[in-house]
């Protein structure tokens, strides 16, 4: 275990040249750059609350942060999720030189998304200043704790599914379809208590990723931080996803090559 | 002190006629039996026992499919065994499928970056060699494009650059003697030469038997993943050349063994 731990390490330089690598490539070539990734959370918060602001009479000062802060965990989630089942293909000629921890691939891409979250959510944080008024200092670092095991659970959904990928090459298509159906019956773009007034309340409690979306959302809408309960249930969660992944790389990590 | 040491070891792995499973054979093959292609066991590695010790040459030699490559990776710590034990002491620099693996979007110089990193140097060890291998590999101004825009000969002059600017303990090569146009092969050749001067100890896998007897001090010979023969340079290759002759008029030199050729 420290073992394996101390590998990962050993070839930090290796996955931090790709992250950074996979940042540039990203734009390169692009006149904006960087600046992409704050126009594309901007423009969708712009669209999504106009429609919300007019079907559900939404108060935009409140709801653009909501919205915003939705969306870019959303995104990070998502990406997390369907680039995630290419992980392992897309590293092949390095597995195939080199035995460096799997581990590591799936870190890099959980920390190029990390990345654009930390962009889109500063501007979130922005956002809701300028919208309900500064936090408070308390309330923001609770935020700190979250991020954390909002990177714990990316890194886990991406190594689970990226391994379940090298071995049922129909996982990357079911995840596609199986996003799409997500991203409408989570909370990202519409109040959450639209559902649970429905009398849809285990929709709300049955999404793994709501937890995450109240402990972002709590600090910046409401001034506070998040309750214990919700710190222990995002635990349990990303905590499962992680003990899952973990397990799953272990077992088969030495006999993925065989089927890449 | 650099060492090699394989204990029995014996590899054995599924494959797929496609690779991976999916949906329709799951549910297709349960239904019609005949459709349901099987995954098949190939047995690469049998029972093979090795000790390499400091200052040993070791050339791997055998026809197509024998295990010569598997074994390589297998020493590499790429395939874990089935069965056995493996233990290798001593940094290890492997040079196998240098061609592969690029970052497409990345230039030269930042893919530089990346091989030796991967190979476990640091930013401060990198920075030292990063001229030397520039220089080496006469790419000049192409370094600060895209790989994406070398020619295959431009790639495997990089690769070859980079894989040979290491100081190695244990060095694992495959088939790389022959590398880009005729001018660099020549050049290739000498450098391959000194990087193997330097190494502590090193394993070759080479169809070309004079090289092979060149380079190395000790030979081995791979037979459907059994060791069939070792012993000194001269006295197995003569050995195997006369086999190859006798097999190649009765028709028996048919690469792979019956299981073999599945892979």
């Amino acid at each position: 275990m420290t073992d394996y731990l101390n590998e990962i390490w050993r070839t930090r330089f290796f996955w931090m040249s790709l992250v950074r690598m996979d940042l540039r490539a990203k734009y390169r070539g692009s006149a904006l750059g960087m600046g992409w990734s704050l126009i594309q959370p901007i423009a969708m918060t712009t669209v999504f609350c106009g429609v919300s602001a007019t079907l559900f009479h939404q108060e935009i000062a409140s709801f653009a942060p909501y919205v915003m802060t939705g969306l870019t965990l959303w995104s990070f989630f998502s990406q997390c999720t369907s680039m995630g089942c290419y992980i392992f293909h897309q590293a092949e000629a390095y597995i195939r030189q080199h035995p460096a921890p799997m581990a590591i691939y799936p870190i890099r891409l959980m920390l190029a998304n990390t990345f654009h979250l930390l962009i889109a959510l500063s501007l979130a944080i922005a956002l809701s200043i300028w919208g309900t008024g500064f936090p408070g200092i308390l309330p923001l670092l609770s935020l700190v704790p979250s991020l954390l095991l909002i990177m714990i659970m990316g890194w886990s959904i991406s190594c689970l599914l990226g391994i379940l990928n090298v071995y049922f090459r129909d996982v990357k298509h079911i995840t596609e379809v199986a996003l799409q159906i997500l991203m409408y019956l989570t909370p990202i773009w519409y109040p959450e208590q639209l559902l649970r007034e429905k009398g849809l309340s285990w929709l709300v409690n049955a999404n793994p990723i709501v937890p995450f979306l109240t402990l972002v959302r709590t600090p910046l809408l409401t001034h506070e931080v998040p309750s214990v309960e919700m710190y222990g249930l995002a635990t349990i969660i990303a905590g499962g996803f992680f003990l899952l992944a973990a397990l799953n790389l272990r077992q088969r990590e030495s006999r993925l090559i065989f089927f890449l | 002190m650099a060492n090699i040491s394989l204990k029995n070891v014996s590899l054995a792995f599924m494959v797929k006629q496609d690779s991976g499973y999916n949906l329709k054979d799951i549910l297709v093959g349960g239904f019609f039996r005949k459709h349901y292609r099987m995954p098949k066991q190939v047995q690469a590695l049998d029972d093979i026992s090795l000790e390499v010790n400091d200052g040993e040459r070791l050339g791997i030699i055998g026809h197509n499919g024998a295990g010569k490559s598997t074994l390589l990776r297998l020493i590499a710590g790429i395939y874990q065994p089935s069965n056995g034990s493996r233990k290798v002491a001593g940094r290890i620099s492997s040079l196998f499928d240098i061609a592969l693996g690029f970052e497409q979007e990345a230039t030269g110089w930042e893919n530089i970056r990346f091989r030796c990193y991967l190979q476990g140097e640091t930013p401060r060890s990198v920075d030292n060699k990063l001229q030397e291998i520039a220089d080496f590999s006469e790419l000049g101004e192409f370094l600060e494009m895209p790989v994406r825009f070398y020619s295959s000969g431009m790639r495997v002059r990089l690769a070859f650059s980079i894989a040979t600017a290491i100081d190695p303990e244990v060095l694992l090569v495959d088939e790389v003697l022959a590398a880009g146009d005729m001018a660099f092969q020549a050049k290739a050749f000498e450098r391959m030469r000194a990087t193997i001067a330097k190494a502590h100890l090193m394993v070759m896998v080479s169809h070309d038997l004079e090289r092979t007897a060149e380079l190395c001090n000790r030979i081995i010979w791979l037979e459907h993943g059994k060791v069939r023969q070792v012993g000194s340079a001269g006295e197995i290759i003569p050995a195997y050349k006369e086999w190859t002759r006798i097999a190649a008029s009765t028709g028996k030199a048919k690469p792979g063994g019956t299981v073999l050729s599945a892979a």
